[in-house]
């Protein structure tokens, strides 16, 4: 009795031994693992925060203005003025039917076979 | 007795097991004492493990706080004013350098601007950490691994950038090397609650909450802007200007120049033009005397006790005597002057004599209502103490309600013109965004709305009627409906007021129809642009103050009417 006591002791210690090694192995392994993506991190938020950097500098109006003055002349850009602005209710209303006896004509001269466009690049 | 017995009749075999017996218990013993003293050493190189502490600092200081990032700064808009970046820094420890003069030379082949004596007595000796060189790009430090030198490591730390440079300079403040706030925001940011969350290591992360200004970068950009326009337009020394939201008393632009580059904190120290300590935040801590701008404050306060009418009339034909000195008009018009045309006219002698009705030690009194007297409250820290005499005299208060022989800061104005724009209810100023009903809980009445209504008149008055003295700002920034008061102070060059040397205001708050931004803007000893030009405040501040208003005006959501109405409806009802 005693002996198959001792005999299941040994085994199952040999096992523990065996399965202590390895999962010492393994969390070393793991550890590597780990530092090596904490490292990646560490870059790629330092790079993150370069990019971060970056493109709230591209934003600035700081950095915007001197491109508008550089495009200036090839843009014909001026600052709004006070009369550019409108507002809805100072646009004319619509007209109060749509204007059907211009509509045939048209349509009638297309038929024809007259070309509104063509006309108005000859006029020119 | 059969046990007796039996012990009697072996004894030598007893003996024998006996001794085998103690043999054994003295093996056992000496296999527990073995164990004993093996676990024991254990178990005390545990405890000896458990009891070293690690040196975690670097040079004195704790390596959290190296590292130690900051929030981001936002715009009201959210764009970025200050972000962190992670950048390296290179330090060595010199007992693990094997070749001292091998590394020295190594080096400085990546780093040339380093000094050879210094980085040798640098990387000699015994030490664990010395600093070689901080905030380094990602660049060198991928080249200073390649020389492979042993002994020399990289630490990431964070470093603060600001991607809008000097245009929010004396806002932003700076930064030290060690991350702490040193000026501006960012000083005000520490000593609020930041350098505690950084000493118990909590902002270590860089995932803090942002912080968000009041400022909107875009308006800032464009008084930034006009600023330097005007230094050099009217070469002027300084410029300096502040906006502030009536409502909420968010301070939505505030720009001085001369300034310096928070990503270069020393520039804050150059010489301007051959001037020292020049770069100075002048909206809060430059106190000047601000000049017929203080009219505005006299009228509120004449008009709110009640003892002067906006219909009255004063005798402005002749100048006032103060013993030997004699205060005229600048531009005098030598007749009775209602009290519209006294704040048109910017007439001294008018205001004098409305100050008198007033009574001087009212006048004191409500200027200590509406905080002239106190450094106004706010987040910045560069501030300075406002002078205002603690009674004033007869003559001294006669020079005061024209703003001479007292000193303010342009944030005081500012605060004061938006109160009274805002139906009388001064909010304080403040850097940090503020909705309405918060800052409604904060609102002081100082003058009542009737005659809040009367200053807005005035005001506008002032852009729009014929020869008043904000009528070029009026002309460029037609349609939003500003109205101002310019102020151009002589300075006192030598101990004397120099009638050429001016310091030039004009406060003004658009749209007036429906106050919303009180705006102060100075210029510093300007010249006439050309010869045609005058060098009053409504040729320099004023134009200024038109300009930024025409540019930012459309950005705040103001839209340009025309329409006469608006401005008819500002008059008060005794005047129609």
């Amino acid at each position: 009795m005693i002996r198959m006591l001792n005999v299941v002791l040994l085994a199952t210690t040999l096992i523990v031994l065996v399965g202590v090694y390895g999962l010492k192995y393994s969390v070393e392994d793991i550890a590597a693992e780990k530092a090596a993506i904490e490292r990646q991190i560490d870059r790629q938020t330092g790079v993150l925060s370069l990019l971060k950097a970056d493109w709230s500098y591209l934003n600035q109006p700081a950095h915007v203005a001197p491109i508008v003055v550089r495009h200036q002349q090839a843009l014909g850009l001026v600052p709004t003025g006070q009369e550019q602005f409108g507002r809805m209710d100072n646009l004319p209303m619509r007209p109060a039917a749509p204007d059907t006896a211009a509509l045939d004509d048209l349509l009638n001269s297309l038929d024809a076979g007259i070309d509104p466009i063509g006309q108005l690049i000859e006029a020119n | 007795m059969a046990i007796l017995s039996e012990v009697a009749e072996t004894i030598s075999l007893d003996g024998g097991r006996k001794s085998r017996g103690n043999l054994t218990k003295a093996r056992i013993r000496w296999v527990i004492v073995a164990l004993v003293l093996v676990f024991g050493t254990v178990g005390g190189r545990l405890i000896q493990l458990g009891a070293t502490v690690t040196d975690s600092t670097i040079e004195g200081v704790a390596r959290d706080v190296i590292t130690a990032s900051r929030p981001p700064i936002l715009d009201r808009n959210g764009l970025e004013m200050a972000v962190d970046i992670r950048v390296p820094s290179l330090f060595a420890e010199p007992r693990r350098i094997v070749d001292v003069e091998e590394a020295v030379q190594k080096l400085r082949t990546v780093l040339p601007d380093l000094n050879e004596d210094w980085l040798r007595n640098r990387l000699t000796g015994d030490k664990g950490f010395v600093w070689v060189k901080r905030e380094l790009t990602p660049a060198i430090q991928e080249r200073i691994y390649q020389l492979g030198i042993p002994g020399l490591e990289f630490v990431t730390e964070s470093k603060r950038f600001y991607p809008s440079g000097k245009e929010a300079s004396h806002i932003l403040g700076a930064v030290n090397i060690d991350n702490q706030g040193t000026m501006g925001i960012e000083k005000h940011m520490d000593d609020d609650s930041l350098a505690v969350l950084q000493s118990i290591g909590i902002a270590r992360d860089t995932d803090l909450t942002p912080v968000s200004l009041s400022v909107d970068l875009r308006v800032q950009h464009v008084m930034y802007e006009q600023l330097q326009d005007a230094l050099v337009r009217y070469k002027a020394v300084a410029a300096a200007g502040v906006m502030m939201d009536v409502k909420t008393g968010e301070i939505v632009a505030l720009a001085s120049l001369p300034d310096f580059d928070p990503n270069n904190p020393s520039t804050l120290f150059q010489d301007y033009n051959g001037v020292k300590n020049d770069r100075f935040n002048r909206i809060t801590s430059g106190i000047y005397e601000l000049g017929s701008t203080f009219k505005t404050v006299t009228l509120a306060g004449a008009l709110d006790s009640g003892k002067v009418r906006i219909t009255d009339e004063f005798d402005a034909r002749f100048a006032v005597r103060f013993g030997r000195f004699t205060i005229d008009d600048f531009h005098g018009k030598h007749r009775v002057l209602s009290v519209p045309e006294v704040f048109k006219y910017s007439s001294n002698i008018g205001t004098i004599k409305i100050m008198q009705e007033l009574g001087k030690d009212e006048f004191r009194d409500f200027l200590t209502k509406i905080g002239m007297d106190r450094t106004v409250p706010f987040e910045l820290p560069e501030m300075r103490k406002p002078k205002v005499p603690d009674k004033f005299s007869e003559i001294v208060a006669a020079t005061s309600s024209f703003g001479h022989g007292l000193s303010v800061s342009p944030l005081h104005m500012v605060r004061a013109v938006a109160a009274f724009v805002n139906d009388g209810y001064m909010v304080p100023p403040t850097m940090y965004k503020r909705d309405e009903a918060e800052a409604r809980q904060l609102y002081e009445p100082v003058i009542s709305p009737s005659t809040s209504a009367e200053i807005r008149y005035l005001l506008r008055l002032n852009a729009i009627g014929a020869g008043g003295s904000g009528s070029r700002m009026n002309k460029i920034a037609n349609g939003y409906r500003v109205g101002g008061k310019t102020g151009t102070a002589e300075k006192v060059v030598n101990g004397r007021y120099a009638s050429n040397v001016n310091f030039n205001v004009f406060a003004s708050a658009f749209p007036l129809d429906k106050p919303r931004y009180a705006m102060v803007i100075i210029v510093d000893e300007p010249k006439a642009e050309n010869e045609q030009t005058g060098v009053t405040a409504g040729w320099n501040a004023g134009e200024v103050t038109g300009r930024i208003v025409q540019r930012v005006a459309p950005m705040l959501g103001i839209a340009p009417d025309f329409g006469e109405m608006l401005d008819q409806n500002l008059v008060p009802v005794e005047l129609r």
